[in-house]
């Protein structure tokens, strides 16, 4: 396996974000986090990165505990998020210099010039990040994602803010990526037709626990419990959404 | 800890400061505007007689060699906070990039920027108000190592403590080195201060190499004591200060600041 989460639980104070949430992610697999807002995907994730540490449980990824190896780990993976930013009066190319720096890449003008081009920002690399458009510096950040030719990809909504047609484009990219490096990817994202098109497996999680998870059909069947034809994991959201708002009341 | 992360991070406040309009004021104009402002005002003293023989040279001195102590611990603050105003934290922790490593690369880029600052401000001391201190640095070496010590000590207190209550408390960083500046006997020697104070300024590494730099200035030689005394204290400091800042930075961890800092 290539991600093993065990047992991974994290309470802030009186609140419990991730409640004892399991599962495994098998190499070159693409596999979507889902869950409406709160369900704790984010947590889960910053906790694969280290950035949140776990109250209990274990997270192993490439076969190594992650508490301790995290170095030799993070070299191997890579992440991003809208969320997340970058320092506004450095420009894109001097950001990417940062992070292409940070993974001692041999070429590292090559690097960027490669990735600018894939995602389509080479008109940017000269701009302030504080001059782009929140679209524009989310393929910054894809391109950030992909600077140490990652095995394992954390992405947290990667087209969140991208029109139709780039997001279109990036998914394509993602695709590739599995298909020809046999890149692993695990995906959170609130647009349930592209997780149906992008992953060929779902962890869905509530109130941070892991409700179902499998095929989209097979999530499908297990959260509304009917027999389904085709997945539908837009009802699926909003049958768990609609649970929790009634809970919560 | 890999040199390359390091340099990663000095490449990242290099080009901070070659495009922060804000950095390079920090840098460059307080040092300069502090010894112009001081150095007229020595030459009003000294055209009237009011002062004893080597003073000016004790307050020039003074004004360059504190302006590098708090030049080197606002900048390691600053430096931090540059990350949490543009919400890099997550950006940068997640690589492989240590804590270690971070702090590595900052200290060395802020040094070089500290003396960037002291050197101007040497300059314009030498030029404009025949204070030399070029030919006394060896001697003030070691009390300059002490004080970029104790800087680095309280920079990282500092920035554990930003890391711990976030940007709320983002004035210490300019202000924390003044709160200092009385006790540290920067302009006047340390039998000045009340009696019931000096115990407190024995106990700052600062006091001991401002002390130490106007025995030399004075003709009385380098003070192994001074030197010795501002070493251990801040040999103390700083272990204090990294056991500080590692648990406040597992605590950042833990209750989940490192994402949310801002």
């Amino acid at each position: 396996m290539l991600i093993e989460i065990d047992h991974l639980t994290k309470i802030f104070g009186k609140f419990i974000a991730v409640n004892d949430v399991s599962f495994e992610v098998r190499p070159g697999e693409i596999v979507g986090l889902l869950g409406p807002n709160g369900a704790g995907k984010t947590t889960t994730i910053h906790m694969m990165l280290g950035l949140i540490s776990p109250t209990s449980g274990e997270v192993r990824i490439f076969g190594q505990r992650f508490e301790e190896h995290r170095q030799e780990i993070l070299e191997q993976m890579n992440f991003t998020s809208p969320y997340v930013a970058f320092p506004v009066r450095l420009t894109v190319f001097e950001n990417l210099m940062v992070f292409a720096r940070m993974y001692d890449l041999r070429n590292p003008r090559g690097k960027i010039a490669e990735l600018a081009k894939l995602f389509g920002i080479e008109e940017l690399l000269r701009k302030p990040v504080s001059r782009l458009s929140s679209g524009e510096t989310t393929r910054v950040g894809l391109c950030k994602a992909f600077m140490n030719d990652p095995k394992l990809l954390l992405l947290d909504e990667p087209t969140a803010y991208l029109d139709p047609q780039i997001a279109g484009q990036v998914k394509q990219i993602l695709l590739d990526m599995q298909r020809e490096r046999g890149t692993t990817i695990l995906y959170t994202s609130h647009n349930m037709a592209e997780v149906e098109k992008m992953c060929a497996r779902i962890i869905f999680l509530s109130r941070g626990r892991v409700l179902a998870s499998g095929t989209p059909i097979e999530v499908t069947q297990t959260i509304l419990k009917e027999d389904r034809d085709e997945p539908a994991l837009e009802e699926v959201f909003l049958h768990v959404a609609q649970r929790q708002t009634n809970e919560a009341a | 800890m890999k040199p390359h992360r390091i340099k990663a991070v000095m490449l990242r406040h290099t080009y901070e400061a070659r495009r922060n309009l804000d950095r390079i004021i920090d840098m460059v104009y307080w040092p300069v505007l502090d010894i112009i402002v001081w150095g007229f005002f020595t030459i009003y003293l000294g055209r009237g007689n009011h002062l004893q023989p080597g003073m000016i040279s004790f307050m020039l001195g003074a004004i360059i060699l504190w302006g590098l102590f708090f030049g080197f611990q606002r900048d390691m603050a600053v430096g931090f906070l540059d990350e949490l105003w543009s919400r890099n934290l997550v950006n940068l922790f997640s690589t492989p990039l240590s804590v270690t490593e971070y702090m590595t690369g900052l200290i060395a880029v802020n040094v070089l920027k500290a003396m960037v600052g002291m050197t101007a401000a040497a300059l314009i001391a030498w030029v404009f108000y025949a204070f030399d201190i070029f030919p006394k640095l060896p001697a003030f070496l070691p009390f300059m190592l002490n004080l970029i010590l104790f800087a680095l000590a309280l920079g990282i207190i500092i920035t554990g403590l930003i890391f711990r209550y976030t940007t709320k408390i983002q004035g210490l960083a300019w202000s924390f080195a003044g709160l200092l500046m009385p006790l540290s006997c920067v302009l006047y020697p340390l039998k000045s201060l009340p009696s019931y104070l000096r115990p407190i300024a024995w106990m700052l590494p600062t006091t001991h190499s401002f002390e130490g730099m106007r025995q030399v200035l004075a003709g009385g030689g380098f003070s192994a004591s001074h030197f010795g005394w501002g070493l251990a204290l801040n040999v103390m400091y700083f272990i204090f200060a990294i056991v500080f800042f590692r648990l406040i930075f597992e605590s950042a961890r833990s209750r989940g600041l490192l994402v949310k800092l801002e």
